[in-house]
Formats: structure tokens, sequence, C-alpha cells
């Protein structure tokens, strides 16, 4: 009825201005007169102008804000504050191939906005990910600056080696490895999702099983030119350090350690490695000599956007510049980042455009972040204190081992660094290792990117090919001196070395869809085609040795060596090729009863001509109650959707040819007199030719809903069923083959629950906002090759202690599997008295203070069959909340995460290195007048296998919260900013990881890695304290 | 019409892709070579048997080595190293807590193996392979000569092992069962035996470390020694020794000087029988340790932190790693022996002297082992020095057939007294190093061997197979019907039909 009366109204020229609620213009906001088609959007000030009648209707709306209507007023002026929408249901997603309005998505989706990472101290996208969405697992690799998180979406799917339960990461359509992913740059995102149920993944078919991720970069937005700046300068330092032994203290304990394993009359000689520990005083404290307490680190990032109706444009200019907390000199990272992203749209049925992005980093990376094998962080812990950082004692250095060539001085006084005399191996002192290392990089070059062309011959009906690339250029360059750091750590020839390699991935996508609208009913259809081709890598690299240069900044190729001193050697990696038709429909009657439909076929060169191809379906339905006619309107449940998915999707990620045995050559031999090999060849693996996908079935059931206005709310249960997992089982030893074939060896599931609850409301002049999520997850294996009850592929190790982790039927994936400790023998009366049923002394080598390992098989010995499964490693439950304030000018967030429910491998000390450190809880071990511990006593032989079998002892809780991000930010007055032209000038300060809870007691409980929360020494995450500042104009 | 054509032509572009797709899923294997389109020449059978030999060698990736594990499990030396925690595998044979899930049982029982599987791949292979006959003749017998001595190692070690003569299909490989140790020894002595006609007598220089008659006659007479079948055993060394000394048919003899088997330029020498060969130049690092094919017992053995105080005194030893350090009551016996300066490093007196200094590491007794020591002036010119030794070991040399012999005919009963075999063998061996003739007893045979065979891996094997184990090394913890063989990796017996020892708590 509205029609009439816009018709016999009269029109007047209406102009108004639309503002955030801060009073910050909001450009592109569509205004609409309600019941006619005439409409206009807000210009680079916020302002618009439309001819509308007094009385007439106004529908102002901008996706991510609440639509207002507001009533022309006599006059035609029209002031409008818009508020952020708390319904977000109206937002719209992406999904594989397109998008899809939030409220009709049928599948479990989660997302993350540009607009919830703003100002955040992120180097790498999976952090941006961490605590901000439901059913993910992520935890950082290790703290070395610029290195990858562990990422799982709902959990393990396979058993097999690194990388293959990795999601699949899509930037802009492109698909890019997980390892890969480094060269975005976070203020250039725009959206990420992640696509957790079989029904959103089915579209990436055979690479989809892990989880996908979609990652969308900005574009440009048509009206005024956006100009942005944001940048952030700080400090980070170690959030903790050990509590080790000072050099009395590790006299003492050595001392004991000592005793406890020798005696005069049967070793001939006793003398107390330490005669009066107490003279030692404090020491060496080495963990201040690796970890920098002021390491710096910065970003900036600058864009410039705009476009008209033919075209829009993003680009961007980002640097980041961090420094590690620990061995700082080789531990740093740098990456610039340009992005340009366009469209144009010449007419209306054609558009095409780019995304390209090009990042360069350097890096220096210590080498050893999470391995007891050396590297300064691992060498700090063991060190003696005794010795001292630089040697300047005049008689220690006229003897050995200061005598000896090659030991690394002081740069700064000539004296040599000290040389621990007790502790070996691979550890050194962390300043001469730095030494070692100095100037060494890696980099690379990473050009990522699409570029696309849009038709729509007839209305609604689009054709769509989109060419994606990833070029990358890597490599790394390093000077090794002559070097003496240790016995087993020496260097005799100095020598240059240097790689380049390179990668050029691409894939062609050619997609056709079409919608249609008859009445209520609404539907789309898309079919596509799609070649995939990556690991396209290959490598060259050199080492020059007897270098003339002395330095890494002298080195260079130039310095020719003999001949015989110039090492050469390259590499061609197989390529992996994916081959694949899908298409997706999608109806729906009314926004009110939804439906998706997928299926998608991929073949890969992994797998044989037996199974060589793979077939994904998956459908998914969903219903609005909300809408239906029975549904009163009401302030509790505003929105409601109930939604239910299966799917099936693939895995393919084992190695390429692993269905045929491959012959290897390197099985050498020594014939005659020449000293050289002869080249021998043998097979390599056994064959599957029968080898086929691994499936994932997955069922999802989940409801969206706003709440009392305010709330939102998303939940979903899923279970998650790996069948055929893919596998390189070990095989027996006494095949003699070199690996066994690749299998599908067993079944696995994944289960669990999610939330996400958001809460927007605005209190007087207080805008408040909270986000949280959390997820449970159950991991089981169902299912192994017959006869077979557990796996130890992937399992973990420590020194000679043997797998200590393993993957059985009813368990989850790696549990720890080793000794149940039964307590601390406190006498030999009670040692002898712990016998078999057959009267057998059960421990003879042990002492009173020696572990009482449980005879859980209940026979004569305690061996390998009396170990159980002792915790998980999986995090039983992750979560996280943020908590957004604003009032007035000023504006807070608090963003934290954490897990429970899992285990931690705590393996800080080396078993070989027997005179290394100890942490301060070695105080309470046991001796014969502290018997009340479940330390046990210091030997230096282990006869009793203490430290040398794994048990309990090891491990420890794992949970965590952290306060991630805290940030306060000023927003300059409107009047102020004016006066320079600025839209906004924000300045903050902010603090990463300010604050753990946790009982764990090494470094850091956030462990990543193939198997996670294993502990060898981890390069823990630092605190920093930073000051950043935001212009937009 | 334009954009239809366009939308047209590429709908076409794209079933265009979709119709070839099948064929861009075969992509080239790049430098891979798979197992079906190998073993097809005379040249490809050869890289097949040089991985057979390839094992002979094999060192762990953690320095373990046949030699250096039952080294520290003899009275010779202690497993030594910077600390008790050391080299954790080899401390475990030093002080009898080596368990099934230890290292040294799970690198020989893998060595082994492997070992065997080259050889069964191999020999099932070469049947379709087109080739001089003689040659392959010659292959065949090669690998089941090697065959026949991964097996000796491996029945003398675990004593209850799968017999496995042909490659084993996936489809089986969990149902392999262990058999009688006799069946072992009678695959072997089969093999060896087999083999003999078809190997040469004696190999050219640019081919040694190869097998001939005279290596496989040794093998099987110590095969025969160890089950004590003591005729055969002395008539196989009677074959090898020839029928005076000097006068063997392959051409061994003793080499005058003693000290000159131990210069590692001297190899294959007229006294080498069976050899393991290495060289300086495969380039090993610290990241492929054992894959290549250096010597890592120079730098095992050699001193730790040593350092010359007067240069021109000192040795050139390469700081080295303590490994092996030989025990007093070894040293106090060969100490005023002529075989002492050749085989044993005295630290001890050099450091009194003051000519060097170096680290008293784990079990120091001041005397290490002199026979293998790196040096610098033995050291490689390319890779890490450390690494890469190209010092020989002997596996069988003339002195140990000599001795074995004299053994072998004592314990059938034969005629010892001057002017036998037995003792002209046995006093060969004396004269060479210019002591006096000794009657022909088991105490003097075994401290004959013990003096002369130092750090050449026998000791222990000799103190097992002589009974003398359980007195001869109690000090170190070895306890009778339990130490003579070491447990079946623990891996072995998940999820398979293998079953451990009853002497290691198991069943079989």
């Amino acid at each position: 009825m509205a029609l009439p009366l816009a018709l016999l109204a009269q029109d007047i020229p209406v102009t108004g201005k639309v503002t955030e609620q801060n009073g910050a213009p909001l450009p592109g906001v569509t205004v609409k007169l309600d019941g006619t088609t005439k409409a206009a959007s807000t210009d680079a000030n916020g302002v618009f102008s439309i001819q509308a009648p007094v009385g007439g209707k106004l529908t102002i709306s901008l996706i991510g804000m609440a639509t207002q209507t507001v009533t022309v007023p006599a006059g035609g002026r029209i002031n409008v504050s818009l508020a952020a929408d708390s319904k977000d249901l109206t937002e719209v997603v992406v999904v594989g191939y397109g998008t899809q309005k939030k409220a009709l998505v049928t599948g479990s989706i989660s997302s993350v906005k540009a607009k919830d990472l703003e100002s955040m101290p992120i180097n790498r996208v999976e952090q941006a990910l961490q605590g901000r969405t439901s059913g993910l697992t992520i935890a950082s690799g290790n703290g070395q600056p610029g290195s990858a998180s562990t990422v799982r979406v709902r959990g393990f799917t396979s058993f097999a080696s690194s990388g293959n339960n990795d999601p699949l990461w899509v930037v802009d359509g492109v698909i890019v490895d997980n390892g890969g992913i480094g060269y975005l740059n976070q203020s250039d995102i725009e959206s990420i999702e992640v696509l957790k149920d079989a029904a959103s993944q089915a579209i990436y078919g055979a690479r989809a099983a892990n989880g996908v991720i979609i990652i969308s970069t900005k574009k440009g937005k048509e009206g005024r030119l956006s100009i942005n700046y944001n940048g952030f300068y700080g400090i980070q330092s170690p959030a903790k350090k050990l509590k080790l032994l000072n050099a009395s203290e590790y006299a003492a304990i050595r001392n004991e350690a000592y005793s406890n394993s020798y005696n005069a009359a049967t070793d001939g000689t006793f003398t107390l490695p330490y005669a009066n520990p107490s003279s030692y005083g404090e020491g060496t404290d080495w963990q201040s000599v690796v970890f920098n307490d002021d390491a710096r680190r910065q970003t900036h990032e600058f864009s410039v956007s705009g476009g008209t109706n033919k075209s829009t444009f993003y680009t961007s200019f980002g640097y980041i510049d961090q420094e590690g907390i620990v061995a700082t000199p080789i531990s740093n990272f740098n990456r610039a980042n340009i992005r340009i992203n366009s469209t144009f749209k010449p007419a209306k049925w054609i558009s095409f455009g780019e995304n390209l992005g090009y990042s360069h980093s350097v890096n220096s990376s210590l080498g050893n972040t999470n391995s007891e094998f050396g590297g300064p962080l691992s060498s700090a812990i063991h060190l003696d204190p005794m010795t001292p950082v630089i040697q300047t004692d005049p008689t220690a250095i006229g003897k050995s081992p200061y005598t000896i060539a090659n030991i690394i001085r002081d740069p700064a006084t000539g004296f040599p660094y000290g040389i621990s005399g007790p502790v070996g191996q691979e550890m050194s002192n962390p300043l001469a290792y730095i030494q070692t290392r100095l100037g060494n990089y890696g980099w690379d070059h990473n050009i990522v990117g699409n570029a696309f062309l849009e038709i729509e011959p007839i209305q609604n009906l689009k054709f769509r090919s989109s060419l994606g690339t990833k070029l990358a250029f890597y490599g790394s360059e390093s000077y090794t001196p002559l070097f003496w750091l240790s016995p087993s750590n020496t260097n005799t020839k100095a020598n240059f070395y240097r790689e380049m390699n390179m990668t050029l991935n691409y894939n062609w996508e050619n997609t056709i869809s079409y919608s249609k609208s008859f009445g209520k009913h609404h539907a789309y259809a898309i079919f596509g085609q799609g070649y995939y081709m990556d690991n396209n890598n290959r490598g060259l690299n050199v080492r020059f040795n007897n270098i003339i240069a002395q330095d890494f900044y002298q080195s260079n190729l130039n310095y020719k060596p003999a001949t015989a001193d110039i090492q050469g050697d390259g590499s061609d990696a197989t390529l992996h090729v994916v081959n694949s038709l899908f298409t997706r429909v999608t109806y729906d009657y009314d926004e009110k009863y939804l439906f998706t439909g997928i299926i998608r076929r991929d073949g890969s060169s992994r797998f044989g001509t037996n199974n060589r191809f793979g077939y994904f379906p998956s459908a998914s339905i969903g219903w609005v109650p909300t809408k239906e006619a029975f549904w009163k309107e009401n302030n509790i449940v505003n929105f409601l959707k109930l939604r239910g998915s299966y799917g099936i999707t693939g895995n393919d990620a084992i190695g390429d040819f692993s269905y045929v045995s491959l012959v290897n050559s390197g099985r050498n031999y020594t014939f005659g007199t020449t000293d050289v090999s002869t080249i021998g060849w043998s097979p390599a693996a056994l064959s599957n030719p029968d080898l086929k996908w691994e499936e994932t079935h997955q069922t999802d059931i989940g409801l969206d809903a706003t709440l009392f206005n305010d709330f939102t709310l998303s939940a979903s249960y899923f279970k998650k069923k790996t069948i055929g997992v893919l596998q390189t089982p070990p095989i027996p030893l006494y095949l003699g083959a070199a690996g066994g074939a690749a299998e599908n060896v067993g079944d696995m599931q994944n289960t669990g629950i999610e939330f996400e609850l958001g809460y927007r409301k605005k209190i007087g002049e207080l805008n408040l906002g909270i986000n949280a999520n959390i997820s449970t997850l159950k991991n089981k294996v169902t299912k192994l090759l017959p006869g077979r009850e557990f796996i130890e592929d992937n399992a973990q190790s420590f020194q000679g202690m043997g797998n200590f982790t393993r993957t059985a039927i009813g368990r989850s994936f790696n549990e720890f599997y080793g000794y149940e400790v039964a307590g601390i023998f406190q006498s030999q009366a009670e040692i002898n008295a712990y016998k078999g049923p057959g009267g057998t002394v059960l421990q003879p080598a042990a002492k009173p203070g020696d572990i009482k390992f449980a005879n859980l098989d209940g026979n004569e010995t305690i061996n390998g069959s009396d170990r159980t499964y002792l915790g998980s490693p999986l995090p039983k439950y992750t979560y996280g909340i943020t908590i957004n304030l604003a009032y007035k000018n000023f504006d807070f967030v608090a963003f934290g995460n954490g897990v429970g429910g899992n285990m931690i491998f705590q393996g800080l000390r080396r078993l070989d290195v027997t005179y290394g450190n100890w942490q301060q809880s070695i105080l309470d071990r046991w001796t014969p007048t502290n018997t009340s511990t479940d330390i046990p006593r210091v030997a230096d032989k282990d006869l009793n296998g203490n430290y040398t079998k794994f048990s309990k002892n090891y491990l420890e809780k794992g949970d965590y919260f952290r306060l991630k991000t805290l940030q306060v930010g000023y927003n300059l007055p409107g009047d102020v900013i004016k006066k320079i032209g600025a839209q906004k000038v924000r300045v903050y300060l902010m603090s990463e990881n300010l604050w753990t809870i946790t009982k764990y007691t090494g470094y850091d409980p956030e462990i990543g890695g193939t198997v996670l929360g294993i502990d060898r020494g981890i390069y823990p995450q630092a605190r920093s304290f930073m000051v950043g500042l935001n212009v937009g104009f | 019409m334009k954009k239809n054509i366009l939308a047209i032509a590429a709908l076409l572009t794209a079933s265009q892709l979709i119709v070839s797709c099948q064929k861009q899923l075969d992509v080239n294997p790049r430098e891979r070579i798979l197992e079906t389109s190998y073993y097809q020449s005379q040249q490809q059978a050869f890289t097949g048997l040089v991985a057979v030999y390839d094992q002979l060698g094999n060192q762990s990736s953690g320095y373990l080595t046949k030699l250096n594990l039952f080294s520290s499990a003899s009275d010779d030396h202690f497993a030594g190293a910077d600390s008790p925690s050391d080299l954790g595998d080899m401390q475990a044979m030093n002080n009898y807590t080596v368990n099934s899930l230890s290292g040294a049982p799970s690198y020989l029982w893998s060595k082994g193996f492997t070992g065997v599987y080259r050889a069964n791949v191999l020999l099932k292979k070469i049947e379709g392979i087109t080739m001089d006959a003689s040659t392959k003749a010659r292959y065949i017998a090669e690998a089941r000569a090697l065959r026949a001595i991964f097996y000796f190692d491996l029945v003398r070690i675990f004593k209850n092992i799968p017999l496995i003569l042909v490659p084993i299909e996936p489809s089986g490989m969990f149902d392999v069962t262990q058999v009688a140790p006799a069946d072992v020894y009678k695959q072997i002595e089969t093999d060896l035996t087999d083999a003999l006609s078809a190997l040469p007598v004696t190999i050219p220089t640019a081919d040694a470390g190869r097998l001939n008659q005279g290596a496989v006659h040794a093998v099987l007479g110590k095969v025969y020694l160890w089950q004590e079948k003591w005729g055969p055993a002395a008539a196989e060394f009677a074959l090898v020794n020839g029928t005076a000394p000097g006068a063997s048919t392959y051409g061994y003899k003793l080499l005058p000087n003693f000290a000159d088997l131990w210069n590692w330029k001297n190899k294959f020498n007229s006294e080498s029988i069976l050899e393991l060969s290495y060289n300086t130049t495969s380039n090993m690092g610290w990241g492929n340790v054992g894959s290549r094919e250096g010597n890592v017992m120079g730098i095992l053995v050699g001193p730790r932190n040593y350092v010359p105080v007067i240069a021109s005194q000192a040795p050139d030893y390469v700081s080295g790693w303590s490994v092996m350090p030989i025990t007093k009551e070894l040293f106090d016996l060969i100490h005023y022996d002529p075989r002492n300066k050749p085989t044993v490093a005295n630290l001890d007196s050099l450091e009194k002297a003051g000519i060097v200094t170096y680290k008293h590491a784990n079990d120091n007794t001041g005397y290490f082992v002199e026979k293998y020591a790196g040096r610098v002036s033995t050291k490689a010119a390319v890779g890490q020095l450390e690494l890469n030794f190209g010092q020989n070991m002997y596996e069988i040399r003339l002195a140990d057939t000599y001795l074995m012999e004299a053994e072998a005919l004592l314990k059938s009963g034969a005629a010892v007294g001057a002017g036998t075999r037995a003792y002209i063998f046995l006093n060969a061996v004396r004269a060479r190093v210019g002591l006096n003739p000794v009657a022909v007893t088991m105490d003097n045979i075994m401290k004959e061997r013990r003096l002369e065979l130092v750090a050449e891996g026998q000791r222990w094997f000799d103190l097992v197979r002589w009974k003398l184990a359980p007195t001869k090394l109690a000090f170190k913890g070895f306890q009778a019907n339990k130490n003579e063989t070491l447990p079946i990796p623990q891996a072995e017996l998940n999820n398979t039909k293998i079953l451990q020892s009853k002497e290691w708590g198991g069943t079989k």
C-alpha cells in the first residue's frame, strides 16, 4: 500500500550522514526508499542524497551493521548512527567457490573477521585462529620468530608423518601448504573461514579431511580513497626462566650422585668431583647468557584502497622485524610484504582482476628449537654453573682444553669462552656457539596470487575461470668457521654454503554457476573443474671447503678453493597432481528450509591405477523455526536455525609413489685400495598397488541462534570417522627392507562438542562485546590392521629409552606409554621383598631411593611388557575468550586462550649428559633423610633405570590458560584529528603473553609438533610490551 | 553474442582438461627407479650385490658397530665414553643392563636381516637377468655366502631367529616364525659349501674385499668350530692355512711386522682373509652417520680432549671420545708382550711424562686402543674428519685361523706335540712377534688369541664359546644362561609371531 503513497507524495531532496557510533563516517552504506527501487549510497564522508517524500521510509543498511529504518522528516535532513550488528547472522561467509549468507549456511563454519584482528600482534595467520574459533587445536611450534604453529581441525585424522594432519589452506582460491602460509600479512586479511564439517569441506574433496581454512584478502571498496597505517613497536622478554641449581648446589648434588655410584672398595679410586661444594657460590647463570630481556619487535602496515563502479583496488605494504629472545644474534626474523588486489568491471557482464601477494623474509634460526641435541637453550639448561662464561684464569688458559686450536674467543676481550669440563656431547658455551653461526641466514621470496575472469552472459549464469600460482624462491647461506666447542662438536674446515631452491605450483579452476528464484524458492548450482599441481620443487647447493674468508660477511663464492674442496649437490621433488570435478547445489524455501548437496571427484597422482579416483559426496539440511508462522516473535529466541550434515572427505597426504617399491642408491661399499665407494642399489620399500584414499566420514549436528537480542550462540556436535588411515607402518626388522609399503591401516574417530557464544551490548556510552568459545575433543583409534593392537608410527623417543608413545585401538593418537611408578624404595629390605609370584627379586639392581616400577604383567621380571598407557598429549578441551570494551574514546581488548586435559613430556634434561645441571626440584630428591618424595635418588650410574626407563615421572599436566593479548587504545577526538585531515587516529598499548596460568614446570606449556606436548627444551614464546599507532585517512 | 562465444570457448577448454586428466596423473617419478623396472642388466645385478656387501661394514647412526658393542661387553674393554650414560647402548652392553628395548639388539638384528634381505632380493631377481653365466654364478655364490655370514652372526647373537630365504611379500609379513638354531646352522653350511665352486681362488686388487674361496673356507671353519665340530673345522682351516705357514693356496702369509697390520694404507694385505672395508672419501657428516663409508671407530677410540704438550714427542692422535678403554687386567697381561705398543695407546704414561694431556672420562684406565686410533696424519680430506677414517677392520685374518686350527686340532684329539700342525701354527703366530714356542694347551691358545686379537671383536665371542663368560665377565654383571645371547628386540615381538627367548623372560 506504500506504492500509491509514494506516487502521490511529493519527493524532496533528502541528504544525510551515516556514521559509526564513535562518529567515524561510514562510506558505502546503502540507503533505499522502501517500496521503490530508488537507492543511493554514502560517499567517502558518509554523506548520501536521495529523492524521497516526507514520511517515506528509508532503509539504511551495511553488512556487519544493524539495519535501521528512518522516516524522512520535513526538511529532509537525516543523521544516522549505525551500531554493529549483534545478530551477525546477516553476515556473509565464504564457502568453497563462493559465499553464502550466514543465516543460510547449513555446515559448520567458524569465521574470524578483519575487525577481530585489528592491531593484534600477529605475525603468522595461525595465531589469528588460536582461541578465536572453536574446533581447532593450535600450538606454537616454538618461539623462534616467524615459526609455524601446529594446527589441527577437529582432531587428528591420520597417523602418518609430518604434515599429514595439517589443514588445507586456500588463500583467494590458491592452495598454499601449511608451512608456506607464513607469507601472508595479517592486516591484509579480510576474513578467515574454517570449514569444519564434511558438508562444508567436501567441495575440496580429496584434500579436505584435515579441515579447510579459507582466507580472503581485502578488496578495495567503491567510494572514497582509504589510507591506513598501523604500526607498533615493543620489547620482548622471556616470560619464565627455569630455576636451575647454582654452583654450590650443583657441586653437592654431583658429589652425592658420584658417591651413590662408586666406592673405593670396588672401583679402586674414589675422589669426590668437588671437594668443597659450598665454596663455589652462585656460579654462572647460563640462562641469563642466552636469554634476551630486551628483544625488539616492530610491525608497520600501510594500505591504500578505493575504487569506482568500474574498478577497485587494495594495495598494501607491510614490514615485520622481530628479534628472538633466545640467542638473539642468531635468532631473528624480518619480512616485507606487498599486496595488490584489483577488480575491473568494464561492463555489466564481465569482470576480471587479480589478488597478488609478494613477500620476502629473512631469518636467522638458532637451529635447534625443540631438541635435546644441543642448541643454546639446551646448553643453558645442561651446562654446569662452574664453567665461567669467559675464561680469564691464566692457569686454566694454559691447559687443555683451552690450548686446543680453534677454540672460540670473545671478540671483545680475546679471552676464550669458557669450556665445560663435565658437560660435553652437543652442549657447548652458547656464546661460543653463537660465534660459529653469526650472520648465517635463510631467505625466501614468495609470490602467491591468482588472476580471475568472470562473465555473466545471461543474468545469474556466471562463468568464472581462475588461475592461481605460487612461485617461491628460497635458500640459505652460512659460513662455518674453524671451531672446537667440545670434543664431539668441532669443525676443522672453514666452509661457506649456499643453497637456492625454486617452487612453481599452480592450479586452474573453472566454474559455471546459476542461481534462480521462483517465488519463495531459491536455488543455486555450481559445477566446476580444477587442475592442481604442486611440490614442483628443485634446488641446488654448493659448499666451498677451506675457504679463505674469516667470517660470514667476508664469504662469497669468488673465493675459489681447490677443486676438490668444492662440493655441489641438488634435488628434484616429485610432482603431486590432482584433477577434480565438483558440483554444489543449494536450495532454500523462504530461507526457512535449507539444503546443500556437494559431490567432488578427485584423481591423485599419489595412487596407482587401481584406486586413482575417489568420490566425495555430502549433504546438509537446515531449518529455521523462527521463520515459521507458529513461532511468535519474542525477545527470548530471536533467531534459531537447526542444521545437520553428513559427508565424506578424503586425504591423499602420503608420499609420492608409495604404492610401488622404488630402488634406492646409497647402499655402497668400498672395494680395492682406491679409497672410493662403489655404488650399490637395493629396494627402498615394499609395494602396495591397492593403496587408496583415506576417507573421513563426518556427521555434524548444530544450531545457530540469536537470544535475548544480544546473544549469539552457535553449537555443534560432530562425529568424524576416518576409514583406511594412510600410513607407512613400521614393518618387522626381520623383513630387512628399509621401509614398509604405505597402507590403509586403520580407522580413527574424533568426536566433540563446540560452543561459540557472543554477547554485544551498548550500556550508555559503554560498548561491551564478549566472544567465548569452547570445544571438546575425543580422539580414538577404532581399528588397526588385523592382529595389531597398536602401532608405533610417529612414536616419540628420547635417547636410549626407546619409543614412549604408542597409538592403540581404543585409545587416542600417540598416547604416552611407559612404566607405572609404584613408589620409591625406602630400604634394601623393601627391594628384597619386592618379588614376582615365583619369588624372584624383581629389581635386584635397585638401591634405596630408586623407583619401584609396577609389575603390571605379574611375572618374574620388570620388562617392556610391564608398560601401560599413561595419558594423552592431546588436549581434551580448548577454549578462548575475547572481551571488547569501548567507552567514549577509549577501547580495551583482552584475549585469552587455554587448553586442558593433556599431559606433557618434560624432557628438559638429557639422560646421557650425566653431569648436566638440574632443575631445583632435584633438591627434593630421595635421600636417607628425605624419604617422602617421589623424586628418586641421584646417581651417576642409573642401573635401576630411574631415568632411562620412561615412567610416569616424566609426565606433567599440560593445562594452561594464557592471557594472550591485552590492549588499551585511545581514539583522538574528532575535532583534533580533523585538523590533520585524518578520519581516525588511535594510539594503543598492548601486551602479549602477559600472564600464563599453568602447573607445568618447563618454559612453556604450549608445544606443537607431530605429536603435541613433547618438550625437549622448547624455545618459549616471548612476553612482550608494545606501543602502537593506527591512523586512517 | 560475443559473450556467449567466450563462455563456450571456456567450456570447451575446460572439457578438454577433463578428458586428458588420467594422463596428467601419470607423473614422472624423476630419477626415482621403480623396483619393477630395475634388475635388467649385469651392471644392475652388480649394484644389487654391492648393496649386500654394504651391510658387512654397516654402522648405526648412533655409532654402534658389532665390534664396539661386543668389545664393551668383554673383559678387555669398558664402554668408556664421556660419562656413564654417554653412548648408552654401549654402556648397557658393558654393564649388562641391556634389554629388549636397548639399541644394541635392535641394531644387530636389523643389520643382519637387512643383509639377508638384500641377498634374497638379488638371488630372486638375478634369475631373470640375461648375463654372462659364470658371472651370474659368482654373484649368486657371493650373495649366498654373505647371507650365511649374516645368519652366522644372527644365530650366535640371538639364537632363536627366523630363517628367511626369499623376500617376503607384504601379505605374509607378520606370519614369520622362528626355527631351531640347528636348522639355521644347516642352511649356513649349505650356503657356504654351495658357494665355493663358483668363487675365484684369489681376487685382483681392484676387487679386493669381495669373497674368494679362502674366505668362505675360513668362515665355514669358524661355523664348525662354533658348533664344536672339531674335525671339519680343522679341515677347513687347513685349507685356508696351507700345508705350512706361508704356503696357502690362497696366498695368505703372516705379515713379518705385526705393526704393519694397523697401517691403514695396508689394506687387503696377505694376512687379510675377510676384511670390512671403509674409505675416506664418502663425505659422511653428522646428519648421515652410518649411511656412508667412513669408519667411525677412529674417532670413537681416541682419547678425549687430547692435547699434545710436547709436540715433538706426542703421537698425533685425533682428540676422540674415549670409547673402549682397555682394562687394567688386559694391560697388565700385554704390557711386556711385543704386541703391546701396536695394540695399546698408553695415555697414562704419556700424561705422566708430561707429554700430553687428555680428559679422564668414564671408566678411564689410561689405556686406549692403538690399533685403529684416529690420527691427524690419517684423517680424511673431505667431510667431517671425525667420521671418515678409512681404516679397514679384520673380520678374519690369518693369525686368527692359525689359532683356530690349533684349537680345533687340540679339541679333536689330534696330536699336538712339537712338529704337529697345531704346534707349528700356534707358534708361527708367536714367532712373528719374536716369542718362543709354547706347548699346545687350551690355556696357551686362549692367552695367545687374547693378546693377538685385542680390540678385533673376538674376545667376547671366544669367552662365550669357551663357556668362560660367566666367570670372566661376572664383574660386569654377566649372568650365566642369559647373557650368552641378546634379547630379541621388543619391536619384533609386537604384532608378530616372533617369541622372546626363554633366557629373556619369553617362551622360546
